[in-house]
């Protein structure tokens, strides 16, 4: 029976098996090409950054995955960002010893606005994409309101280390892997080993059938905006510390990148499918092939049409016969 | 005018039709009589585009056709009006008679004053009173069927589909109906007329044809047939099957009940339900479709609130705010409605079994991968669930095998009150005698189960005592020897139970006798008895006539085939 499909859609159910496998050998092709077009692209510091922006969007989307797969959306994820690493430069502010107070005021100023994303989306049931973009709205204004439009300080010195150092001495191996160490086991846990993940993939894939079955569907999902919320200030404060110092809306393009990555990683946007390893590949073909446009020496403008039509061609290639069901 | 010559129709595994046939001539209006899930429905549907056949063939005014779509239906002068309504609740009056209808002036603009007079003429016809602006959705459903109606009818048909249009309507309502029709008939309009209520059946069609099984069985003038013979044939079933009802009283009844409900109201389908179910029991919800038994289910659960009356639950009077708080103070509930409310499709069939696990505990709990397996894998061996393997989405399974996944999800929890809402709505007759296995082992080790059947025989085989519902009150409790098909086709038909006749007179209508001996009460909303054969009418309490001892089944959706359709809206 599969003899007869078209290439498209081979490449449909070839998706639909795994799309983590996929994403990781479009990176791979992707890489090639960008090696072919610009050879010195090929050597252990750039590869060394590619899994420098490949980790940070990676954990910007590990909120959004759990959002996606719960069956809302997250729009904010660069609103926070950018707010969170506004954060660490002026907590900071240059001085080694505050990365304390820092990391509990960052993650409480995300969770704060996960939820009033997941309150809004999901108690009052307001359609989650409008929802976050407006509150995303609110918070990226707030950053111009707070920082007069210039927000000051740099991370400390310790903190860019933490992020930037070249673990053993080598080019590749960014100390930011360090912080996946913390990152990925916890988002593993969330969604595959506790009770709350479960039951994030049961509201997704039926939220009438998890209510019935006695979830806590409103409180689970509201959940998982806070959750994004945290894990996008988490993100925000790291690529703060890569950057140095930061402009307000910094990392907002991020809001778009982490879902685009998230969908290419194969979590359904109708909810209840998806893997945060999906995603972590996602995010690799995302930062390659943003690499590879650089490479190309198109200018910013024309590389976010490119990533626009991407978009485009990956929902198609991703969507879903829909589930009319008698 | 149309013939439907030897139909066949299967739904995958599901037969829904096999060898049946109708014909109905301009002017004649056929009654179109089976029980639940008995093909007719099905039957309708064909003819209204909605469904094709697998086999068969339509003929419509002598050459064949081919109905495909309820374009074709139209074209060719098929109106329907649909049990569900085809009504679109944000939309007008006006605009849901003209959909698709609207006449047109030049331009193919719509000519709005030569609408507005049609919209005037039809109201008028059928008496409705509202203003042709309003919103569907604020009308009350007896006014919602009568502008289906006059939606069908805007349309001048030649042949009139109309699938249980009296069932929520009033007397009146249902008289003018009937003048309407026989105008219509006076006209040349053929009509096809499905209805629960057979006094009807008598008093406004020609001809009757009933299907069983999805086979027609029997056809011909209305005067060859009574009521006994059309439930004879209905049913098909013999008197002595009444024997094996003989019933399973296992349930131990002493002490306080396990769950006890008082005068529960529930707007707008229910207006007084009170039932009692004590540990071990099994007890069983009849009653024809929609008598407020899912809505007493989701009560109970916590699922839609209630505005009257009170459930105690384990000796506690209980109101829970969300199914969750029900589902922590040991309830379990189990949907018929599958796809909708009860499996997780595109999720596994070990998550689908771990659903009730993961529904109850510490949100941040680990849980470990072997435990879960291993928790999965028991259930799977002791339910005898058919599968691949314990990763296959559960929408790979059979409709069988999928409530049975649903059933372990919850057995395994070991609930206190497990409430099962038409559990084997759809599910084939070998799956369906397991699942019933489970849940009178479930009983006999202390469990109170609570569970809704669509299907009388069912009911009659499985349960200790039956609740009838009819029309949001119960209308009988039957147990011990008064489970009997007839009774509870007659307490299901809104007569009272056949307790009444050596009842004393009841003291207050929930008087709620454990002896054995039902409840009953009159029943404002009866089928009207005015009609001019209502003397026809099967009245259970003469038990002993054949006809009766059918009677039951004569809701039922017919084994095997008949759940398919029972679950298509």
């Amino acid at each position: 029976m599969k003899d007869n499909l078209t290439p498209l859609m081979r490449a449909k159910v070839f998706v639909k098996e795994s799309p983590a496998r996929m994403a990781f050998i479009i990176a791979i092709l992707l890489y090639v090409a960008t090696v072919a077009v610009s050879p010195t692209s090929l050597n252990a510091n750039a590869i060394g950054s590619i899994i420098m922006m490949t980790l940070l969007l990676s954990f910007a989307s590990a909120g959004q995955t759990i959002v996606l797969i719960g069956g809302g959306m997250d729009f904010s994820v660069g609103a926070v960002m950018s707010s969170a690493a506004i954060l660490a430069t002026t907590i900071m502010n240059h001085r080694d010893g505050y990365f304390l107070p820092l990391l509990i005021s960052a993650l409480a100023m995300g969770a704060f606005v996960g939820l009033c994303n997941g309150v809004c989306a999901v108690k009052i049931g307001l359609p989650p994409m409008i929802v976050t973009l407006a509150i995303s709205n609110v918070v990226t204004r707030m950053q111009y309101v707070l920082t007069q439009g210039s927000p000051l300080g740099y991370v400390s010195d310790a903190f860019f280390r933490s992020v930037t150092t070249r673990l053993f001495g080598v080019q590749f191996l960014p100390s930011i892997i360090l912080y996946a160490f913390i990152v990925f086991p916890l988002v593993f846990f969330l969604l595959n080993r506790s009770r709350f993940g479960k039951q994030v993939y049961l509201i997704g894939n039926n939220p009438l059938a998890a209510r019935l079955d006695g979830i806590e569907v409103s409180r689970v999902q509201i959940l998982t905006y806070v959750f994004s919320g945290m894990f996008s200030a988490f993100a925000g404060i790291l690529g703060a510390a890569y950057m140095q110092s930061v402009r307000c809306q910094t990392f907002d393009e991020y809001a778009y990148n982490s879902l685009i990555a998230v969908i290419i990683g194969g979590t359904a946007l109708s909810g209840g499918i998806g893997t945060y390893t999906g995603s972590i590949a996602g995010s690799l073909v995302m930062v390659v092939l943003s690499n590879l446009l650089t490479a190309m020496q198109l200018s910013p403008t024309k590389r976010n049409v490119v990533l626009g039509v991407l978009m485009v061609l990956l929902l198609v290639l991703y969507n879903r016969e829909k589930n009319v069901r008698q | 005018m149309v013939e439907l010559r030897d139909i066949h129709k299967h739904f995958d595994a599901v037969v829904a039709l096999h060898g049946a046939g109708l014909t109905v001539a301009p002017g004649e209006i056929r009654a179109l009589l089976g029980s639940n899930g008995s093909g007719k429905s099905t039957l309708i549907k064909i003819l209204a585009g909605l469904v094709e056949p697998t086999g068969g063939q339509v003929l419509f005014d002598g050459a064949p056709v081919h109905i495909r779509n309820g374009r074709d239906a139209r074209s060719l002068g098929i109106a329907t009006t649909f049990q569900e309504l085809s009504l679109i609740p944000m939309m007008s009056v006006r605009d849901n008679i003209l959909l698709g209808n609207e006449p047109l002036a030049r331009l193919g603009l719509v000519d709005r004053k030569s609408a507005d007079r049609r919209i005037e003429e039809l109201l008028d016809r059928f008496h409705i009173k509202c203003d042709p602006d309003t919103y569907v959705q604020a009308l009350t459903p007896s006014v919602q069927t009568m502008v289906e109606v006059a939606k069908a009818v805007a349309q001048n048909p030649r042949l009139l589909l109309l699938d249980e249009v009296t069932a929520p309507l009033h007397y009146d309502e249902v008289e003018l109906l009937f003048g309407s029709m026989r105008e219509l008939a006076a006209e040349g309009v053929a009509m096809i007329y499905v209805t629960h209520r057979i006094s009807e059946v008598f008093t406004i069609c020609d001809t009757v044809t009933v299907v069983r099984n999805g086979e027609t069985v029997a056809q011909g003038a209305v005067g060859d047939f009574s009521t006994d013979t059309i439930i004879y044939h209905m049913t098909g079933q013999r008197p002595e099957a009444a024997a094996s009802h003989a019933g399973s009283e296992t349930g131990g009844r002493e002490g306080e009940p396990m769950l006890d409900v008082r005068n529960l109201e529930l707007l707008p389908k229910a207006k007084d339900l009170s039932l009692k179910a004590y540990k071990g029991e099994i007890v069983g919800i009849g009653g024809l479709e929609g008598q407020g038994q899912s809505e007493f289910m989701r009560a109970l659960l916590g699922a839609t609130p209630f505005q009257g009356g009170e459930i105690v639950y384990d000796g506690q009077p209980r109101r829970f705010r969300s199914p969750a708080a029900a589902v922590r103070e040991g309830i379990g509930f189990i949907s018929g409605d599958r796809n909708r409310e009860a499996i997780f499709a595109l999720r596994t069939v070990e998550e689908n079994l771990l659903a009730g696990k993961v529904a109850k505990g510490r949100l941040f709990a680990y849980m470990s991968a072997r435990s879960i397996r291993a928790f999965a894998r028991d259930a799977v061996g002791k339910y005898a669930i058919k599968i691949g393997s314990l990763r296959h989405a559960a929408n790979s399974l059979s409709g069988g095998n999928q409530q049975k996944l649903v059933v372990a999800r919850w057995i395994a929890m070991s609930p206190k009150l497990l409430l099962l809402d038409d559990p084997t709505k759809g599910v084939d007759i070998h799956s369906r005698r397991e699942i019933h296995q489970i849940l009178r082992r479930c009983a006999q080790e202390g469990m109170t189960v609570v569970m809704s059947l669509s299907e009388t025989e069912e009911l009659l085989d499985n349960a200790d005592r039956i609740y009838v519902f009819y029309e949001g009150h119960v209308n009988a409790v039957l147990s011990g020897a008064q489970k009997t098909p007839e009774a509870l086709a007659a307490a299901m038909l809104g007569m009272s139970g056949p307790g009444a006749a050596d009842a004393p007179s009841p003291s207050g209508p929930h008087s709620d006798s454990l002896s054995g001996r039902s409840i009953s009460r009159s029943i404002p909303g009866a089928p009207s008895p005015s009609g001019p054969h209502s003397d026809g009418f099967p009245v259970a309490s003469s038990p002993g006539f054949p006809g009766a001892a059918d009677a039951s089944a004569a809701m039922s959706p017919a084994t095997g085939g008949g759940g398919g359709k029972g679950a298509t809206p």
